[in-house]
């Protein structure tokens, strides 16, 4: 063996024969947007997730922005999310006008709860907690303190189907919840595209109407609008896909708790402690390592053929397009930690043991070696 | 959808049936590569359609809403601002100023349904960051005179060409005069994806770099963030449709324009017609004529099997969405006044003449019968 990729796209469509049958159809129809296929997607999502709507959407990013601006945030406006995200999470936020309010995360990756209160101020209008690489946040704590100060959840759950906490799937427990489609997630279509979830009938109106322009009929304009729509062409991936999900993330699983326990026995090795109320989905598979082991070893990975990532060197709010923000290096000491120990190494569904063991051989031979 | 119609407004299992091979045959090739996001494909079309416009680059977005929303934002208009355009129009033309945070200025239209510029400069103010003429039907705006006005007040300008790939007056082509220029790929455009896609053109060096961080997150590169952006690009499954089908853009132009000669000589006098002038080429994303008992003779025309269709029937500065920015009844009398009287014809690239002359005969029963009835 010498290379274990990060993208698994071409094995997993080697043979996407029935998916062009379905293409092909569709340009003969030429229902291009809003399709039949797109409602079937949506009702089967909303049925995996367990929520009564489901909206499909231009992007993750996207699905995120459209229940902020359904909620009515917007200029002025503050929103409250976790420091260790990606920058789609506080892009969206952005979009609307609203301003980005961080805190610093917990060592399970995910926003630290016992944080948010004092984030709180009167410009609050909605917190957005991140199920960050598949693991949850921790809702209930979470939404005893959004009863209290009656703020809206909005769930970024774009990298966690089929995640849970508490028995209870990331995703349902949000006014609206956010999921990315995007090449590389768990369910996966062959672009950018995103999925919201809710129970709330007024949420769903709402997200209907500013996803395709503010229309009510073809003719009347209720209020100005977004163009974000799931491509047809791509629900048709996504209609495909849906059966294949609760076997995508058993594989994922299965994956993780072998590195767990192989990476495990050396020494050097860490990683987050798995909970048993938590149904960790591995979008991600991190580990980490001593900070200053952690270059050379990405690099030494890499040297190997094992494309290793870091999933994210530099904290948002570090970030040259933030700094308006007004923070200051130091402030979210976990997040900053994490951006300097972390590793991420491939962990989908088409993952061979083989190229597993590949990566745990490496990844031994580094600290056996004492380190490069 | 088109099967009912004697003359449907749109075909797409035609345009498909000619092409189906080498299609399905550029989207293999995307699997090959799986590239979906800002792959090979992408980066070709972006080549393709800046040679198209006689531009230095061009830029892919999510949709056509998206690429106004991104030049508004690369030219850093937002909350406070003003931006001058016409009403007329889709509503994304006002809801991308209106979503950034600025305020839509509308200016009233000529006979040829485009924003007057003889009307614009009276709307210029101290908050005005720019002017965004629209190139309705395919047909452009009075660039000349425009860029004139945009000069003089420095202003820049953004070409909404969402209609209009390959129009031109002047002797320019649309998507080649403003700082950045927008266009739509929607699956009913002239050069159509099959879903949601846009275009941005300029010329200008930094503004194109600033324009592809803007579609991906704000993104200078994998780690760092330079400012604020959106997810907005076009997919390479799209770039991979829009390929082979730019190559024939110009036989379909040339056919919509076939199409308009017919139209054109056959209902000489009996309608209102979108007639060239001397200094344009018209590609017929849309053929609007403007009637009298217009919604009389589009059901009349129904039931003949025709399918026509209104654009648009409610002008944007009337729709509840616009209340707030207090546009009465009577505030643009032009436009107003063509609202309720424009229809657009069938003039897709795949009718045929015997269909086209059914139209015009329609069209012209109609109004001869009328008239035999009021004698």
């Amino acid at each position: 063996m010498d290379k274990v990729r990060y993208s698994y796209l071409q094995q997993q469509f080697a043979d996407p024969e029935e998916i062009f049958d379905g293409i092909r159809k569709l340009l003969k129809t030429g229902a291009f947007t809003l399709g039949p296929e797109v409602e079937q997607f949506e009702k089967s999502f909303a049925a995996l997730i367990g929520t009564k709507h489901a909206v499909g959407v231009g992007s993750g990013t996207d699905a995120l922005k459209l229940p902020l601006k359904a909620l009515g945030v917007g200029y002025g406006d503050e929103v409250i999310t976790a420091a260790n995200t990606f920058i789609a999470t506080a892009g969206a936020i952005n979009e609307i006008g609203a301003k980005t309010v961080f805190v610093d995360c917990t060592k399970y990756y995910t926003m630290d709860v016992s944080q948010v209160e004092k984030a709180i101020t009167p410009r609050t209008k909605a917190i957005m907690p991140v199920h960050y690489t598949g693991e949850p946040v921790d809702m209930k704590p979470l939404m005893a303190l959004a009863e209290k100060y009656k703020l809206p959840i909005v769930e970024d759950a774009c990298q966690s189907i089929f995640c849970e906490i508490d028995g209870k799937r990331a995703g349902t427990y949000g006014i609206a919840s956010g999921f990315s489609l995007h090449p590389l997630k768990n369910l996966n279509v062959w672009g950018d595209a995103g999925i919201v979830v809710t129970d709330d009938d007024e949420m769903n109106r709402k997200l209907r109407l500013i996803r395709n322009h503010g229309m009510k009929n073809r003719d009347e304009i209720a209020v100005f609008g977004f163009n974000s729509r799931l491509d047809t062409l791509q629900a048709i991936v996504g209609n495909w896909l849906i059966p294949q999900t609760a076997d995508i993330t058993a594989q994922r699983r299965k994956n993780a708790a072998y590195y767990d326990q192989e990476l495990g026995k050396i020494p050097g090795i860490r990683f987050c402690p798995r909970r048993p109320n938590v149904h960790q989905v591995y979008h991600l598979y991190i580990f980490e390592v001593d900070q200053k082991h952690r270059n050379p070893l990405l690099k030494y990975l890499l040297s190997k053929g094992i494309e290793a990532k870091v999933h994210y060197p530099i904290p948002l709010y570090q970030q040259e397009g933030l700094k308006h923000l007004g923070y200051k290096a130091g402030d979210f000491p976990e997040t900053d930690r994490q951006a300097k120990e972390v590793l991420t190494l491939p962990v989908d569904q088409h993952l061979s043991r083989e190229e597993a063991d590949f990566c745990i051989h490496h990844v031994r031979k580094y600290f056996e070696n004492g380190g490069m | 959808v088109s099967t009912s119609w004697r003359v449907p407004y749109v075909d797409f299992p035609a345009q498909f049936a000619g092409e189906k091979e080498e299609l399905m045959n550029s989207v293999l090739e995307v699997f090959e590569r799986g590239d979906f996001i800002l792959g090979d494909k992408v980066v070709q079309f972006e080549r393709e359609f800046a040679q198209l416009c006689g531009v230095k680059h061009a830029v892919s977005v999510a949709n056509g809403t998206d690429s106004l929303i991104l030049a508004l934002r690369a030219l850093d208009i937002g909350s406070g601002d003003e931006v001058i355009t016409a009403s007329n129009s889709w509503i994304s033309s006002a809801a991308a100023i209106a979503l950034v945070g600025a305020r839509p200025v509308f200016v009233d239209v000529t006979s040829d349904q485009n924003i007057d510029p003889a009307l614009i400069e009276r709307s210029i103010t101290p908050k005005t960051k720019a002017i965004m003429p629209i190139h309705l039907t395919g047909r452009c705006a009075r660039m000349p005179e425009i860029m004139k006005i945009a000069d003089k007040h420095k202003l820049p300008v953004i070409e909404d060409a969402a209609q209009a790939v390959m129009s031109h007056v002047g002797g320019k082509r649309s998507g080649s005069f403003g700082k950045i220029n927008s266009f739509s790929l929607h699956p009913l455009k002239n050069l159509n994806a099959a879903g949601d896609a846009g275009i941005l053109t300029t010329n200008d060096d930094e503004l194109a770099v600033k324009l592809k961080m803007l579609r991906h997150h704000g993104m200078k590169n994998r780690e760092e963030v330079a400012f604020w952006g959106y997810n907005s690009r076009l997919d390479t499954l799209q770039a991979a449709i829009l390929l082979p089908r730019i190559k024939k853009l110009e036989s379909v132009i040339e056919r919509r324009r076939r199409n308009a000669k017919i139209y054109l000589s056959g209902l000489a006098g009996v309608v209102e017609l979108p007639v060239e002038r001397e200094d344009e080429f018209h590609t017929y994303h849309v053929f609007v004529i403007q009637c009298d008992r217009r919604n009389e003779l589009q059901s009349h025309l129904m039931k003949a099997g025709i399918d026509t269709k209104i654009h648009y029937p409610i002008p944007i500065h009337r729709q509840e969405a616009a209340a707030y920015l207090g546009y009465g009844e009577g505030s643009l009398p032009v436009t107003e006044r063509q609202a309720k009287r424009i229809l657009s014809l069938p003039i897709h690239q795949n009718l045929d003449e015997k269909q086209l002359h059914l139209v015009v005969n329609t069209i012209k029963e109609f109004y001869e019968h009328k008239r035999t009835v009021q004698l």
